[in-house]
């Protein structure tokens, strides 16, 4: 009986944590830069939204994940991406996933629907290709990318004690990846509009030829209940990067 | 080897006006950088020749050019209704989307 009382009471606290971290109406605008010859040259705005999508018997947290070039790169390399989750508001349980791209005259459009049984049905179209429908089984707990972000502000990290990580499974390209973030300890950066911030800094690691380097991956997430990404280092196999929190609203 | 180094000067130069022309930032002061080096190299070399002091300057001015961009142009985004557009009926999609997947 006080086993049941103390999951039902777990289990409102964790409902009630994720929907007071990830509010409808957030507004994130980060500068994205990338490392040329040493030194960090801005390159694209990168903006995570949140809002509410209302069907007529659901309410959804609509997440996206917009990339456009900065004005001054759009001759001679536009990029125009969207990547979009609709989730269940308080469980962050991804009911559909829709990714589009244009990047530099490339096109591709991706759209996952979420089935009950962990069935995902996939429909995606690459510019000058015919439209492919496909159907794949994932894991109960596998999500999309963008969900995983907000997944990932969803933990609690003043519990864990530096090295201890989080598991967490994405699927992307129709193919599911295991990645893990391993919390490192706190450290204080700028945050746009928010100024300095304390933060917890985190290592991202997956089984993918796409990230390189260790502990060379990082997210630095504001250390209070809020969980606002304020630093995003990248290292892929062409280079390095970052994305820098320029500003924050609606949080 | 005053000329050589009015010749590296030179292609240094063109190297800092390419990057000051493309979107690179502060990329371009690394070759301006060592144009300067190179043309002031030639300049106390040949003090009394007048064409490595008109280089110094070209690059003196391209340097001007480059912080100019740094401190008075803003990185946006342009308003793009394209995109906008874009935006719009994917979401429109994903209302009817999701209210099918509600109804199976």
């Amino acid at each position: 009986m006080l086993k049941k009382k103390f999951f039902t009471l777990l289990f409102l606290v964790v409902i009630f944590t994720l929907q007071a971290q990830i509010k409808s109406g957030e507004s994130l605008v980060f500068a994205g830069s990338y490392e040329m010859r040493g030194l960090m040259t801005n390159i694209a705005q990168v903006t995570m939204k949140t809002a509410t999508m209302q069907t007529s018997k659901s309410s959804y947290l609509h997440l996206s994940l917009e990339m456009a070039t900065f004005s001054k790169w759009d001759n001679y390399f536009k990029i125009r991406d969207i990547y979009e989750s609709f989730v269940n508001p308080a469980t962050l349980k991804p009911a559909l996933y829709k990714r589009n791209i244009f990047e530099g005259g490339y096109t591709k459009s991706e759209k996952y629907t979420f089935g009950a049984n962990g069935t995902v049905k996939s429909v995606s179209k690459r510019k000058n290709r015919a439209e492919v429908q496909n159907s794949f089984k994932i894991g109960p707990s596998t999500i999309d990318v963008v969900t995983l972000i907000y997944k990932l502000r969803a933990t609690n990290f003043a519990a864990m004690k530096p090295g201890q990580t989080v598991a967490l499974t994405l699927v992307f390209d129709e193919k599911q990846l295991p990645v893990s973030f391993k919390y490192i300890g706190k450290e204080t950066v700028a945050a746009g509009n928010l100024g300095k911030k304390e933060c917890y800094k985190l290592s991202v690691t997956a089984n993918t030829n796409k990230l390189k380097g260790k502990d060379k991956n990082l997210i630095y997430l504001t250390a209070d209940a809020k969980k606002i990404p304020t630093l995003i280092k990248f290292s892929i196999p062409v280079g390095v990067g970052q994305l820098t929190l320029t500003s924050a609203t609606g949080i | 080897m005053t000329r050589l180094f009015i010749i590296l000067s030179i292609v240094f130069a063109v190297f800092g006006l390419v990057f000051t022309i493309l979107p690179m930032g502060t990329i371009a002061l690394v070759p301006i950088a060592l144009a300067l080096t190179f043309a002031f190299i030639a300049i106390l070399r040949q003090r009394e020749k007048l064409f490595p002091k008109i280089l110094l300057l070209i690059i003196f001015l391209n340097l001007l050019t480059v912080i100019g961009k740094e401190v008075f142009v803003k990185d946006v985004v342009e308003d793009d209704k394209q995109f906008e557009s874009v935006k719009d009926q994917s979401e429109q999609e994903a209302q009817k989307e999701l209210e099918e997947l509600e109804n199976l």
